[in-house]
C-alpha cells in the first residue's frame, strides 16, 4: 500500500471535526468527532470536491463512541480532492477538504512483440496479436494503433474497432482484427472501401508511446512493425505438407513440426497436441519459431519409443483466417456442446528406439 | 442492453414470462455477487438484471429489487462525471460498458469499470426520475450465475492464465432464455448461445453457432455486434447486426441444439461502420427498429413486412430493408427503450462529457 500523505484542512467548529485516517486494515476512513451521540449519520457525507451537484461517495456509515465513521467502498484515488461535510438543521455547516497525493508512476511497459512475426503478410491478413510487457489500460486501443502506408499516409479504419477490446485476462495481449467487412469478398464494405492492405505495398504498424499502462504511465517507447503485403491467401491449409521431425526415445529433445505456411500464433500454440501410444496427451512446453512455421514441443518426460499422434484442432487458422480444409469465406454448421469440443485430426509419427552409443 | 420487446412479443409470451416470474426470483439466492467485470446488460421480468462478466465468462442474474412501476430517469448532463464521483474517481478513469432501462421502474442502469487496468472494479449504478444516482450493492443481493461454454484452454502463459477470453457483445432475455452473443480473442467465429433461465447447472446447457449466408456465393461467420428479438408473422425472430453491418434475421425457434441455423441477410447498412445498439418499438400501428451506429448515426427502419424482404444474395449497395438516417441524433454511445413513446440515450457532449437524455421515439 502506498503511504497516504494527507493535506488535511480539517476545520474545527464547536469541537466538531472531520479527519481522514487509516483503520487497522489500512483502509481509508473519514471520522466525524465531537457531535451529539444522537446525531443522525445522514448529515455526514463525503464527495469528490468538484463544482456543481456532485453525488456522495459510495460507502458505509458506522456509529461509534467517538462519532460517525464513513468508510468509502473503494480506495481513494491519488491526485483527487475530496470534501467531507456535516450538515444538520440548526447547526453551522462543517466542511473539510482533503487532497490525496498523486502517486508518480514511471514508464516501464513496452510492446514485446507482435504476431505474426513475418515481414510479409497476405493482403487478407485477419488478426494481429500485440504483446505488452505489463498490463495495459483499456479504452485506448483504437487511437493508439495506426496503420501507415510507406509514404506516411495513415490507412483509415483498417481494424474492427470493437469497444470491448479483445484483451487476454491479464491485459498484456491485445487481439486486433482487420475489419472483416473489408476482407470478405461480396460484402458492401469490401466493395466500397476496398481492402485495408494492398498487394505489393509496404506498411508500418505503429503503436503510440502515449498508450498508458494500467498504472497510467506511458510506454517506454513507440513500437513499429514494418511489413510488405503479398497476394491474398484464399487457400485453406492442409495437414498434408506438415513435416514431423521425431527425436530419439529416451531423450527430452524437442519434437519439431514444420508447417508450409505461417499459422495464427495463438491457435498454433493452443491447438496442437502430442498423443502417446496409450492415448494420453503428453505434457510439455510449446514454442513457436521461424515466423510461426515451426512448432517445437519439449516433453516434460523423456520420449518413449513407438507410434505417437500429432493431434491438430481443425479450428487452426492461417494468417488469413482460413481453417484446415475450410476457406475463411465459407462456413459450415456445427453443433456446439456446453464444453466446446474441438474437432481434431491425427497425424501418426514414430519415435525411434534409442540407439546404443558406442563408448 | 436489451430489453423485453414487450410490445412486439405476443401476449402469450408475455403471459408466460410473467407466470414464470415466481420461479425466477425463487431461483436466486442471497449472497455476494462476485462480478469481476460488468459488461452487457439485459433486463428480464420483475427487475431481474442479467449482467455479462466476460472476464469470468459468466452471466449473472441479479435481483435488483426494483420492480415497482415508476417514471423515466431524469436527463443528467455529465452522467459519466457523476457516476465516477460516486465511485470516488475522476471521469477519465471510468468506463461505461453498457446502459439498460428497467422496463418496469424506468430507471437507467449502467455497468461500469472503475479504472482501466486489469484490476478495475466492476460496478452497477442506477439513476432514478429525480436524477439520484445509487450504486447497486452486490453484497447480499439475490442472484445466480451460469458459466458460458468455453473452448478448452490447455495453454497457460507465464502468469498461469489462459490467454483465451471471450468478449460478450450483446445480451437479451426472451421467453425464459438468455441469449448471448460473443467474440473470441483467438478463433474468428460467430457464437450465439442460448441459456435457459432459471440457470441450469453449467453442464446442461447448449450453445449454437449461427452463420448468416448468401453474399453472392460467399458466407461469413463474422461476429454479431448487437441484436434484438422481434416478432415476424407472430413468430419470434432474432434480428442481428453483424460487425460488418449486414442485418440478418433468423427464427428464435431455430436456436435448437443440433439444428443447423441459416440466417437471411435482409439489409446492408454501409461501410466503415459498426452497429452499436438496436431497439424495437411500435408507433401508429407500425413497428420500427432504431439502430445506432459508430459512424452512420442512428438509423430508423420500418419493421413492417420484414418477412417480405428476400435475402440479399448478390453484391449490393446498402440495400434491402429501407432506412432513414436521423440527423438529429449524433454522438450516441448507447441507446435503449423506455417505453413505446420514449427512448434513452447516452450522448457524447463537449469536453468528454456524456449526457443521459430521454427522447421521443421518432
Amino acid at each position: 500500500m502506498r503511504l497516504l500523505l494527507l493535506c488535511g484542512l480539517g476545520l474545527t467548529l464547536q469541537a466538531a471535526s472531520i479527519q481522514l485516517e487509516r483503520d487497522a486494515a489500512r483502509k481509508d476512513v473519514f471520522v466525524l468527532r465531537g457531535v451529539a451521540a444522537s446525531a443522525a449519520a445522514e448529515g455526514f457525507s463525503v464527495r469528490v470536491d468538484a463544482a456543481g451537484d456532485v453525488p456522495a461517495l459510495s460507502g458505509s456509515y458506522e456509529r461509534t463512541s467517538e462519532g460517525i465513521r464513513f468508510r468509502p467502498k473503494y480506495p481513494l484515488q491519488g491526485g483527487m480532492k475530496y470534501k467531507a461535510t456535516w450538515q444538520v438543521p440548526g447547526a453551522p455547516l462543517l466542511e473539510a477538504r482533503f487532497t490525496v497525493p498523486k502517486v508518480e508512476v514511471t514508464s516501464t511497459a513496452r510492446v514485446e512483440r507482435i504476431y505474426p512475426s513475418a515481414g510479409v503478410l497476405p493482403s487478407n491478413q485477419l488478426k494481429l496479436y500485440i504483446h505488452f510487457s505489463a498490463p495495459m489500460s483499456r479504452g485506448e486501443a483504437w487511437r493508439r494503433i495506426h496503420l501507415v502506408e510507406d509514404g506516411g499516409k495513415e490507412v483509415m479504419l483498417p481494424f474492427l474497432e470493437i469497444e470491448e477490446e479483445l484483451w487476454d485476462p491479464s491485459q498484456t495481449r491485445l487481439t486486433v482484427l482487420f475489419d472483416p467487412g473489408r476482407i470478405k469478398r461480396g460484402l458492401v464494405p469490401h466493395n466500397e472501401a476496398g481492402p485495408a492492405l494492398l498487394e505489393g505495398r509496404t506498411y508500418h504498424l505503429v503503436v503510440d508511446r502515449a498508450w498508458p499502462d494500467s498504472k497510467g504511465a506511458a510506454l517506454t517507447r513507440e513500437f513499429r512493425k514494418t511489413f510488405q503485403v503479398r497476394t491474398a491467401d484464399r487457400t485453406p491449409p492442409t495437414l498434408g505438407g506438415w513435416k514431423i521431425h521425431p527425436p530419439a526415445a529416451g531423450t527430452r529433445v524437442p519434437l519439431r513440426v514444420d508447417v508450409p505456411e505461417p499459422m495464427d500464433a495463438a491457435l498454433l500454440q493452443r491447438l496442437l497436441w502430442v498423443i502417446d501410444g496409450e492415448g494420453k496427451t503428453l505434457a510439455g512446453d510449446v514454442a513457436l519459431q521461424a515466423d510461426e512455421t515451426r512448432w517445437v514441443f519439449t516433453p516434460d518426460a523423456p520420449w518413449r519409443a513407438g507410434v505417437h499422434q500429432l493431434r491438430a484442432g481443425m479450428t487452426l487458422e492461417d494468417l488469413a483466417g482460413n481453417r484446415i480444409d475450410r476457406k475463411f469465406d465459407v462456413d459450415s454448421f456445427e453443433k456446439v456442446e456446453m464444453r466446446l469440443t474441438v474437432k481434431t485430426r491425427d497425424v501418426p509419427f514414430t519415435i525411434p528406439a534409442a540407439t546404443a552409443t558406442p563408448r | 442492453m436489451k430489453k423485453l420487446a414487450l410490445t412486439v412479443i405476443c401476449i402469450g409470451v408475455l403471459a408466460l414470462a410473467l407466470a414464470s416470474a415466481a420461479s425466477m426470483s425463487s431461483s436466486l439466492k442471497a449472497g455476494k455477487a462476485e462480478l469481476q467485470t460488468a459488461g452487457q446488460l439485459a433486463f428480464g421480468p420483475e427487475g431481474v438484471l442479467f449482467v455479462a462478466d466476460p472476464k469470468q465468462a459468466v452471466v449473472f442474474a441479479l435481483d435488483t429489487g426494483d420492480s415497482k412501476p415508476g417514471q423515466q430517469a431524469a436527463d443528467v448532463p455529465g452522467i459519466n462525471e457523476k457516476l465516477a464521483a460516486v465511485l470516488g474517481i475522476a471521469a477519465d478513469q471510468l468506463m461505461i460498458n453498457d446502459m439498460a432501462i428497467n422496463p418496469v421502474s424506468k430507471k437507467a442502469y449502467f455497468s461500469v469499470s472503475r479504472g482501466k487496468g486489469a484490476d478495475a472494479a466492476a460496478a452497477i449504478l442506477r439513476v432514478d426520475a429525480k436524477g439520484k444516482i445509487e450504486e447497486l450493492s452486490l453484497d447480499g443481493i439475490k442472484h445466480s450465475k451460469v458459466a458460458l461454454p468455453n473452448a478448452p484452454a490447455d495453454v497457460k502463459n507465464s502468469r498461469g492464465q489462459s490467454p483465451r477470453q471471450e468478449a460478450i457483445t450483446d445480451l437479451a432475455f426472451i421467453d425464459g432464455k438468455v441469449i448471448v452473443a460473443g467474440l473470441s480473442n483467438e478463433e474468428f467465429a460467430s457464437n450465439l448461445r442460448v441459456l435457459p433461465f432459471p440457470f441450469a447447472s453449467a453442464d446442461k446447457g447448449t450453445s449454437i453457432e449461427i452463420f448468416h449466408g448468401a453474399h453472392g456465393r460467399f458466407e461469413t461467420n463474422a461476429p454479431i455486434r448487437t441484436f434484438v428479438t422481434y416478432n415476424i408473422n407472430n413468430k419470434p425472430h432474432v434480428l442481428a447486426a453483424y460487425t460488418c453491418t449486414p442485418l440478418v434475421k433468423f427464427p428464435l425457434s431455430d436456436l435448437t441444439p443440433g439444428k443447423k441455423v441459416m440466417g437471411s441477410t435482409i439489409a446492408e447498412l454501409g461501410n466503415r461502420n459498426r452497429p452499436l445498439d438496436m431497439i424495437v418499438y411500435s408507433k401508429g400501428g407500425t413497428d420500427y427498429i432504431l439502430l445506432n451506429n459508430s459512424s452512420r448515426g442512428v438509423m430508423k427502419l420500418s419493421a413492417k413486412g420484414l418477412d417480405k424482404y428476400e435475402s440479399i444474395t448478390k453484391q449490393t449497395e446498402p440495400a434491402g430493408v429501407p432506412y432513414e438516417t436521423l440527423a438529429q441524433y449524433k454522438g450516441v454511445d448507447h441507446l435503449d427503450k423506455v417505453d413505446n413513446n420514449t427512448g434513452a440515450m447516452l450522448v457524447r457532449g463537449d469536453g468528454g462529457a456524456l449526457n443521459l437524455k430521454q427522447f421521443q421515439l421518432p
